[in-house]
């Protein structure tokens, strides 16, 4: 009896799938919902136009995490789509395959490969002289603003903040105070809404976290001087009625978003932004603009911000993961009709995001669902875009200005205390980072 | 020791019983949890029992939700309908609260959406409101939870035949057969239980990085035919009690030393190999770090692995589902347990008593 | 050595074969291992290269560290004395020859043998601010002091409590062992330190206490062991290895496990495993030494 039992433990443990005579290759992805259907309609796209490769797409959570995982325990997938924050660190681990030997076999230096993107996104795939991953949809970020709310304050729906100074002013004017309870309704803009480039505060006003030897947190005045400016918006509205007003927040991804329900009249978000409102808002009316402008000759700044494809280290199919990853970066240039798009372009169009390629399709230029699309290609290409800094350790050092910044919004400690402290952390942590790689340098 | 007084007695029994309903209460409210609606859960104040609300909307009755209260004590409704969740057209009325129809209805069928979902299909093809297309390709995109379950299973009952039959060898060889250096091997061997995992972790993991099983169930059940040092002990100790004459009977005649062992001794041992094998079990059903550590595709998850990834995958938390998943984790144990309550107990008790005394007299 | 002996000594490592490869693959090469990467800079993607004390000295400087390690402490010591109190009175109570002591034991048993990970999520759900059954169940106590039910885990201050409560509904494993241990002592001393006078609580002081010391000073061990290793139930309960809320659950483990996996920084990874263990053999020790004249033991 007992043996029987074994036996159909050990036949059930030996189960495989039929074969099709196809390279199956698994790429892992974070994107679910309508952003991952987006995807799986261009994986459907190569799976169709040849028959050699299969590409298997998976929905993944902390799909960086699981990755590094995965790799180190040498069973990686072939292809992994991160955030261009992880390819750093993951790089300088050795965790990735480099791709300038699979660009090269298509007859391309690096740099002419490179040169079909905006610089910014091209900026972002090579590290340390090697190219590590390609762009997948790229994204830059806008000041986007409610034109009801605006009407309501009195100010013009059609004129945005330009400046800094213009922003508070307006944002003073778009904040209304129930008579009775003295509670908030309604902020006009709040920098820790949503929080996701609140790093990139201090390079808005002109400062550096590295100068490319040394960390720069606390050495930069404009540093300071963007936290000192987050903690002026809690002065003026009052830490605990800020807090009573945040706590009825809904979730991003709802119809309660603070800015989708008109409980913040300005918000800095990204090109998905439209995509959204579409789906959880469809009538709200609001308009785009560039970050407002702080130093004088640094017009049309944003923050740049990129998925990436990658192969990583070990993985068991890379001719095959390069293959795919060729096609997802390839676009029709002559497409005139919807059905004609192809790659990167479908994915961007579904997404309702802007193309990282320089080149755009008719089809895509003319006929793109985003209403303010034209914007955000002009940050794309502006020179003043941003990106996250390419230090290995800038996940560590990013948390650690997301701490300084929560430390402003909240004023618990003199700022330049957090940010002596930010860049004593850092420096050190860098050193350890630069030993690390001096000691395995070739 | 007994209260004297019958005023004793009647506080024992009162703590006795307002304890065991404190201890009782998060089953109950797991699976009160997970009977109910959505919405059902994240209403205040809490309630036990799951209910279905009818109104009269239109000129149908529908089935409702209750939004919220009116000051004047109607109610506003909204009608609740799975196809039509998604979009703006429900219809909304508001009704006076004796208008509203309430029955008590458990939703059996969380279950088997919590089941299908687990492993990464969407609710709505599990619901059946959208047309299961394929969505992804693959082992991973959409496994099942029978997959899950045979994943433990191969885990578990792998794991029992290697603790039960290695620890058993093993501790033969530490308890009937006298060899030079014995008793320093087995307190070498104690010694080993206090090494905490965190120390053996990542040269493990190297070690099973090298022969290439990471990502297959392999570390999880092989290293249990090698014996572990509490098994060891445990059935040492209960072999001791078995007389030496037996054995020495059987030499006489003629038996080799594992004739002994398989003919003579394991027999007699029943008791402790059903301890060993019942805590083995529990412990490969539970073990939630192993998997974490060797497990990288989800096809090959474990059901402790799957139901704490099942919490992290959906977009927000289906707390009616997770609690459903969970329940289905925790039944068999319970089962178990009550199939085979003296073991459990006489296996903590007695072995866990000697295993005090005998660990702190060797200290 | 004689013939017998030999043969003895074949047959010996013959049986204890397995448990000497096993002790030689799964347990003293990595921990000689994990002693030597802890001097090392190792990722397992790549090979070990050899870095002194790089290791020890970045953790002697690395706030995470401390803020782990306190945390752990903190939350052993509010688990382990309430945990003990818990076990024990559960097992006096049981031990009153009730009626229906069966039911209640496994009533009490139950819940530690429930999947950790199942009882995280359920509790996950308890302790939920909003709609979570306990502060539905405090709200009318506290309002009558006129405070507000905490935010357990959504609340740094809250969330070790949180944790340490309920690891309170798993105590009934240590609870069947000091059942155990509270039966085992002999109705003769009870009866003689009654005629002697005494009331409940001295024979409870004086007799059942001081018989029952072995298993209270093993369960005391076991438990420092097992809290400052707790893991599955904090990753659980904060969604990854993060420590949720601000750190204030960033447990020894989690951070190990943490920085050895997400990080892949594996060699400072053992260090922190080889300081626990330090740490773990030192608090036994100290404990032995601590209850050395209180612990009595019957031959």
């Amino acid at each position: 009896m007992i043996r029987r039992c074994l036996l159909l433990v050990l036949l059930l443990a030996g189960c495989r799938p039929p074969s099709d005579g196809r390279v199956h290759i698994t790429y892992w992805e974070k994107w679910t919902g309508a952003e991952g259907a987006a995807m799986q309609e261009v994986v459907d796209q190569f799976n169709r136009s040849q028959d050699r490769i299969v590409v298997e797409y998976l929905a993944t959570s902390a799909v960086d995490r699981k990755t590094l995982v995965a790799t180190a325990g040498g069973d990686p997938p072939d292809v992994a789509g991160l955030w261009a924050v992880n390819v750093y660190s993951f790089a300088d681990r050795q965790a990735l395959t480099p791709l300038d030997d699979f660009i090269r076999a298509e007859g391309d230096t690096p740099e002419q490969w490179l040169g079909r993107y905006y610089p910014v996104f091209a900026d972002m795939c090579h590290h340390r002289g090697t190219v590590w991953a390609l762009p997948s949809t790229p994204a830059t970020t806008a000041l986007h603003w409610n034109k009801r709310l605006f009407r309501e304050a009195g100010l013009d729906p059609d004129r945005p903040p330009r400046t800094l100074a213009e922003l508070d002013e307006f944002a003073e004017k778009l904040t209304k105070r129930d008579p009775q309870t003295g509670q908030i309704v309604q902020l006009g803009f709040l920098p820790q809404e949503p929080g996701w480039w609140s790093w990139a505060f201090p390079a808005w006003f002109g400062g550096r976290y590295w100068d490319g030897t040394n960390i720069t947190a606390a050495t930069e005045p404009a540093n300071l001087a963007a936290y000192q400016w987050v903690e002026r918006y809690t002065r003026r509205f009052g830490l605990e009625p800020i807090r009573t007003f945040t706590s009825g927040f809904g979730n991003f991804a709802s119809a309660r978003n603070p800015f989708m329900s008109g409980k913040i009249a300005m918000v800095l978000q990204g090109v998905w932004m439209d995509n959204f409102i579409n789906q959880f808002q469809p009538g709200l009316e609001y308009g785009v603009a560039p970050w407002p402008q702080i130093l004088p000759d640094q017009a049309n700044f944003t923050v740049a911000d990129c998925d990436l494809l990658a192969i990583p280290r070990g993985a068991k199919h890379p001719q095959e993961a390069w293959a795919f990853i060729k096609f997802v970066s390839s676009i029709n240039p002559h497409a005139q009709r919807e059905e004609e798009l192809l790659g990167m372009e479908l994915l961007c169009y579904r997404q309702k995001k802007i193309s990282p390629l320089r080149q755009w399709s008719p089809f895509f230029e003319q006929h793109h669902p985003h209403r303010h699309i034209a914007l955000f290609r002009q940050l794309a290409e502006s020179p003043h875009a941003i990106h996250i800094p390419k230090i290995g350790i800038w996940l560590e050092y990013r948390r650690e200005l997301d701490s300084v910044f929560e430390n402003a919004r909240l004023m618990l400690k003199p700022n330049d205390d957090a940010l002596a402290f930010c860049q004593r952390r850092i420096t050190e942590s860098w050193q350890w980072h630069q030993r690390s790689l001096e000691r395995r340098a070739p | 020791m007994q209260p004297r007084t019958r005023f004793g007695r009647c506080i024992v029994y009162g703590l006795l019983l307002g304890l065991s309903g404190l201890f009782l209460l998060p089953l109950l409210w797991l699976v009160s949890t997970s009977l109910k609606p959505i919405e059902q859960t994240m209403s205040l104040p809490p309630t036990w029992l799951p209910r279905v609300y009818y109104a009269t909307i239109g000129d149908q009755r529908r089935e409702v939700t209750l939004d919220h209260q009116l000051p004047d004590g109607r109610w506003q409704v909204i009608e609740r309908s799975p196809t039509k969740m998604r979009t703006h057209a429900l219809a909304q009325a508001i009704v006076p609260a004796s208008a509203i129809e309430v029955r008590v209805k458990p939703r059996w069928e969380n279950y088997r959406i919590a089941l299908a979902t687990m492993g990464g299909r969407s609710i709505e093809e599990a619901e059946g409101t959208v047309a299961a297309r394929q969505t992804g390709y693959g082992r991973d995109t959409a496994v099942s939870f029978g997959t899950f379950l045979r994943n433990t299973l191969i885990v578990c009952l792998l794991g029992i035949v290697g603790a039960v039959l290695s620890n058993a060898i093993i501790a033969y060889g530490f308890a009937k057969i006298p060899w030079r250096g014995r008793e320093a091997v087995f307190a070498v061997t104690l010694a080993t239980m206090m090494i905490p995992f965190p120390v053996l972790m990542v040269p493990l993991y190297g070690v099973f990085k090298s022969l290439g099983w990471i990502g297959t169930l392999k570390p999880l059940w092989v290293p249990a035919f090698f014996g572990g040092a509490f098994n060891i002990f445990l059935m040492r100790q209960f072999f001791r009690t078995i007389p030496e004459e037996l054995s020495e009977a059987a030499r006489i005649d003629g038996c080799n030393e594992w004739q002994i062992f398989w003919r003579i001794i394991l027999p007699l041992s029943k008791p402790v190999l059903a301890v060993v094998a019942l805590f083995h079990f529990l412990w490969a059903w539970n073990d939630f770090l192993g998997p974490l550590l060797f497990l990288t595709r989800k096809h090959t998850f474990t059901l402790a692995l799957a139901l704490q990834n099942y919490q992290s995958q959906a977009g927000g938390v289906q707390w009616h589902h997770l609690m459903a998943a969970s329940l289905v984790v925790i039944l068999p144990i319970i089962v178990l347990f009550f199939l085979a309550q003296k073991t459990f107990i006489r296996g903590i008790a007695t072995t866990g008593l000697r295993a005090c005394f005998k660990s702190l007299n060797l200290s | 050595m004689t013939t017998r002996e030999k043969r003895h000594l074949r047959n010996g490592l013959l049986f204890c074969a397995p448990w000497f490869i096993g002790l030689g693959l799964f347990t003293a090469y990595p921990v000689v291992a994990s002693l030597f990467y802890s001097f090392c800079d190792y990722s397992v993607l790549q090979s070990p290269v050899w870095s002194g004390t790089e290791n020890y000295r970045r953790m002697a400087g690395d706030t995470l560290f401390w803020l782990s390690l306190k945390n752990t402490i903190i939350y052993a010591l509010l688990s382990l004395p309430a945990g003990m109190i818990v076990a024990l009175s559960l097992a006096l109570l049981l031990n009153t020859e009730v009626r229906g002591m069966p039911v209640f034991r496994t009533i009490f048993y139950l819940p530690s043998i429930v999947p950790m990970v199942a009882s995280a999520m359920l509790w996950l759900w308890i302790f939920n601010g909003q709609f979570g059954l306990l502060n539905w169940a405090l709200l009318p106590i506290l309002d009558l002091f006129g405070l507000k039910p905490p935010g357990w885990l959504g609340d740094p201050t809250w969330a070790k409590p949180a944790l340490a409560l309920m690891s309170l509904w798993g105590v009934g494993n240590s609870m069947v062992i000091h059942l155990a241990g509270l039966q085992n002592v002999p109705k003769e001393l009870y009866e003689a330190a009654e005629i002697d006078g005494a009331g409940t609580w001295r024979r409870f002081w004086h007799v059942t206490l001081p018989m029952i010391s072995p298993v209270l000073y093993f369960n005391l061990i076991m438990g420092i062991i097992g809290s400052l290793q707790v893991f599955a139930t904090v990753f659980v309960m904060t969604g990854g290895a993060d420590g949720a809320p601000a750190r204030s659950t960033l447990f020894y483990a989690l951070y190990l496990f943490s920085v050895s996996f997400y990080d892949l920084r594996m060699g400072y990874g053992c260090a922190m495993a080889w300081v626990l263990f330090i740490l773990i053999v030192a608090l036994t020790v100290v404990a032995t030494k601590l209850t050395e004249k209180r612990v009595h033991y019957a031959t």
